[in-house]
């Protein structure tokens, strides 16, 4: 018999070993609207895991025949969700142990690591995943895995939410996880996923415990390190700020650092957008409303006009929030023509 | 003092030569239609500040936003190309697919609702195609309850929002303008095939104790499946006793938890993701902004549970010049699908900003648009338009069924005003169902200026669509079917949930 990974053909209106399976044919319906012209081998294998499915048919042979579909049509939720029954039914029948399946989880990781890397955007992959090495209780290797998909594309979003998932369940909240995330944002230090991944496992996981000594400040340090290296980029910025909200640090702290990146009187040695919308926070909440509004100007006209309409917006909100001064303490404020 | 408002400053309107109209090298018939428009200066040119330091990010933004330049720069915007659009559309469903089209089998109600609903906002009567919709989706209803991606597939919620949206669009079409019996007939055709109840047991199946739901039994959790459920319990007109459950057989109430989870997936950005933890992304965004919408107004749903300014904030840094369209997350490239995800947001977050300003006193306040509509238009109808037909990410990507039906909606959010009207609450339909807030929204081709504080000013936007020929349908913020159909597919099931208990009445006697 082939074996399960192999790209051998299997025959199955022929192959002996199949006989006991009844194809079922797909019913598409009275004159059905947008129907797919199969090839011949997807039509046969699809009769066939119908037929599978509806004796509740569990065996090595189903390996072979998911692992047919899957190479043909990777986002077949229905397939990968029976192969993993099959998977746990071989197992509960020792299967795996006594050698008759030629098979074990560490093949089939190793199979939907090969299946992944030839397709990125998919949903089912990673979960199918998922399921095993929670199953497993295991995740030795993981990492690695997940690291290797990150060097052909650093931002997928289905590997991060495994990754995620992978932390979590083994409370990998360690110097290895800070380490890696740091490597990444050295490679490219725009990569909001990883900024996102690091957010996670520093502070967003705490929920309402407050963090311990030292890494509100640690993550500060870093965040403004990553924006002195280039201070047009969003991702630690908006980190910068996140970090300040969990730490209950006062924004107006970081006055001096936003001006050396946009002194708003000295228009030319503007480095950053993040830095004039940052500032407009930060005079706001001083009360200091003209230098807000000129950060805003400044926004609008000259740094990030494709969001005039936002920066508008945000003057109206000028002197909104709870720590407005007074009316007398106000700076008197020329409104603009909306 | 500076004023906020005098941008858009444009070079002087230069001609453009033919080939520079077309990089695709199509002629479009009546591109010389138009006046020419001053293409705003920050098209014209790569964004005021650049850090030097490149990195992969850098690189790929800038040789994008390069590469877009040469489409978006362009003082006669091409029309929409109608008629290659509909054709591409029409393709699929009228001569059927390619194998190559394999990977789509798992998602065939998906295939019908990109097309039809696409088709129906390029204006085509989709109407005709209701019967072969019915025949086509029947196989895919699970005899356990719920739909699979097609014949013999495990039921997914995603299959049961296409086909319920799909269903949606085509019976809205073909019964527009009947008489009411023969309306009525059309929608039992439609829809009286579908085991409510099983569906709705099968949905209590991938409800999470969280909160949460996952896209199927065994399948992953994600916003996009909470969304998608309250889609399908909204427009299968599920009242609030069957969602509550019967606890004496152990069901729980459906919407128990829900909006809290919602609001746990605002992210540390002010984004949303696509579960707790996860990466701010407009994909998610949008489905947890439309979910929060289905199940309360718009000011509750998004100044209750989340964190709106900063929510604004993000929403708002998703749009990108010179390319004018929107990107999905912070330092991706912008994509034509997210001119839906992101641009569709738009209006749920207007009609809560504008409530907040309303309830700070007696005048009606508008805060207008906090996003470009224009520089998105230019986006769409630029770079987004393929040569031969069809819709697109990018110039240079093949146009596809997905994109063609999502850039095609953030286009109806761009050239219309969609806003929350509970002012006859009491009147309208199902004053009782647990979505009636999702019954109330409205569009107007008139799209507000921001007003003063006092509610003075305003005055409507002008230049959005200089020729009416590029008009597309409007569509409803939350279920994106055309507008209308969601009154008219409720309207039916109370007209049938009457009837059904008359029925059960007079069995009992």
């Amino acid at each position: 018999m082939a074996s399960y990974d192999s790209d051998e053909e299997v025959d199955y209106a022929t192959d002996p070993a199949w006989a006991h399976i009844t194809p079922l044919p797909q019913d598409d319906g009275e004159n059905p609207l947008a129907q797919i012209a199969y090839h011949p081998e997807y039509v046969l294998a699809m009769s066939y895991l119908r037929g599978v499915m509806a004796v509740n048919y569990h065996s090595a042979q189903v390996l072979k025949l998911t692992a047919d579909i899957i190479s043909m049509n990777a986002a077949h939720y229905t397939v990968w969700g029976y192969r993993f029954k099959t998977l746990m039914a071989l197992e509960a029948s020792n299967s795996f142990e006594d050698g008759k399946t030629n098979w074990s989880w560490r093949k089939e990781l190793d199979w939907v690591q090969s299946i992944a890397k030839q397709y990125e955007k998919n949903y089912q992959i990673w979960h199918h995943r998922q399921l095993i090495i929670d199953h497993l209780n295991d995740p030795t290797g993981e990492r690695e895995r997940t690291n290797e998909m990150f060097a052909s594309d650093s931002k997928n979003y289905h590997v991060w939410t495994y990754r995620q998932w992978l932390v979590k369940k083994f409370n990998l909240f360690d110097k290895e996880e800070l380490d890696t995330m740091e490597l990444l944002l050295k490679e490219d230090v725009r990569n909001n996923s990883a900024w996102n991944h690091r957010y996670f496992i520093t502070l967003g996981s705490l929920g309402t415990d407050s963090p311990a000594d030292g890494v509100i400040d640690r993550e500060i340090e870093f965040a403004k390190v990553a924006i002195s290296s280039a201070p047009q980029n969003p991702s630690p910025w908006n980190y910068l700020k996140a970090v300040l909200r969990k730490g209950n640090v006062d924004l107006v702290s970081l006055k001096e650092f936003c001006e050396q990146f946009a002194p708003i009187y000295s228009e030319d040695e503007i480095r950053s957008s993040h830095a004039l919308d940052t500032l407009s926070e930060i005079y706001n909440a001083a009360g200091d409303f003209g230098k807000a509004e000129q950060a805003l100007v400044l926004l609008a006209a000259k740094f990030d006009p494709v969001r005039k309409n936002y920066w508008r917006y945000r003057k109206r909100l000028l002197g909104a929030n709870e720590n407005v001064p007074t009316a007398s303490e106000k700076t008197p404020v020329v409104h603009a023509t909306a | 003092m500076v004023q906020v408002d005098p941008l858009e400053e444009g070079e002087q309107p230069r001609f453009a030569t033919q080939a520079e109209n077309n990089p695709d090298g199509t002629f479009h018939q009546n591109m010389y239609r138009m006046a020419p428009e001053r293409v705003p200066a920050m098209h014209l040119n790569l964004p005021f500040i650049l850090d030097d330091l490149e990195t992969e990010t850098s690189q790929k933004q800038l040789s994008t936003a390069r590469n877009i330049i040469r489409s978006v720069n362009q003082s006669f915007l091409p029309p929409l190309d109608r008629a290659t659009h509909v054709e591409f559309l029409l393709n699929p469903l009228d001569e059927g697919l390619s194998g190559g089209f394999v990977a789509l089998d798992a998602s065939r109600p998906w295939l019908l609702y990109w097309c039809i609903n696409a088709l129906s906002i390029l204006g085509e009567d989709v109407g005709a195609y209701n019967a072969r919709v019915v025949s086509s989706l029947k196989p895919l209803q699970h005899p356990n309850g719920g739909f699979g991606g097609g014949n013999g597939q495990a039921p997914h919620v995603a299959a049961a929002y296409a086909s319920i949206l799909t269903l949606a669009t085509t019976s809205y079409h073909v019964s527009r303008g009947l008489p009411e019996n023969e309306r009525l007939e059309v929608y039992a055709e439609s829809f009286a095939w579908i085991d409510r109840g099983k569906l709705l047991q099968w949905i209590r199946k991938i409800k999470l104790p969280n909160g949460g739901f996952k896209v199927n039994e065994g399948g992953e959790e994600d916003v996009r499946a909470g969304y998608c459920a309250l889609v399908v319990l909204a427009l299968l007109g599920y009242d609030e006793e069957e969602l509550r459950g019967d606890p004496s057989l152990g069901e729980l109430p459906l919407l128990s938890g829900v909006a809290e989870y919602f609001k746990n997936c605002q992210t540390w950005e002010g984004g949303i993701g696509a579960k707790p933890n996860a990466e701010a992304h407009g994909g998610y965004a949008f489905c947890v902004l439309a979910a929060l919408c289905l199940l309360s107004g718009p000011e509750e749903a998004l100044s209750k549970n989340l964190d709106l300014n900063r929510l604004i904030s993000w929403l708002s840094a998703r749009q990108y010049a010179p390319e004018g369209g929107f990107s999905g997350r912070t330092n991706k490239l912008v994509d034509g699908c997210y001119s839906t995800w992101v641009g569709g947001c738009w209006s749920l977050v207007e009609a809560a900003a504008n409530a907040i300003e309303c309830g700070k006193g007696s005048t009606k306040v508008n805060v207008g648009d906090l996003w470009s509509r224009k520089a998105l238009i230019r986006y769409i109808l630029t770079c987004c338009q393929g040569p031969h037909g069809g819709l697109r990410d990018k110039p240079g990507i093949r146009p596809d069924y997905y994109h063609s039906n999502y850039v095609l909606l953030g286009l109806s959010a761009a050239q219309h005003y969609y806003y929350y009207d509970d002012s006859h609450a009491q009147s309208s339909v199902s004053a009782k169902s647990p979505f009636r807030h999702a019954y109330r929204w409205k569009s107007s081709k008139n799209v507000p200026k921001p007003s003063g504080d006092d509610g003075t000013g305003g005055g409507w936007l002008e230049g959005l669509v200089p020729d009416e020929s590029d008009r597309v349908g409007v569509q409803h913020p939350l279920f994106n079917i055309p507008l209308g159909a969601e009154g008219q597919l409720q309207s039916w099931w109370e007209w049938f949930n009457d009837v059904s208990d008359v029925d059960a009445v007079s069995r009992e006697n």
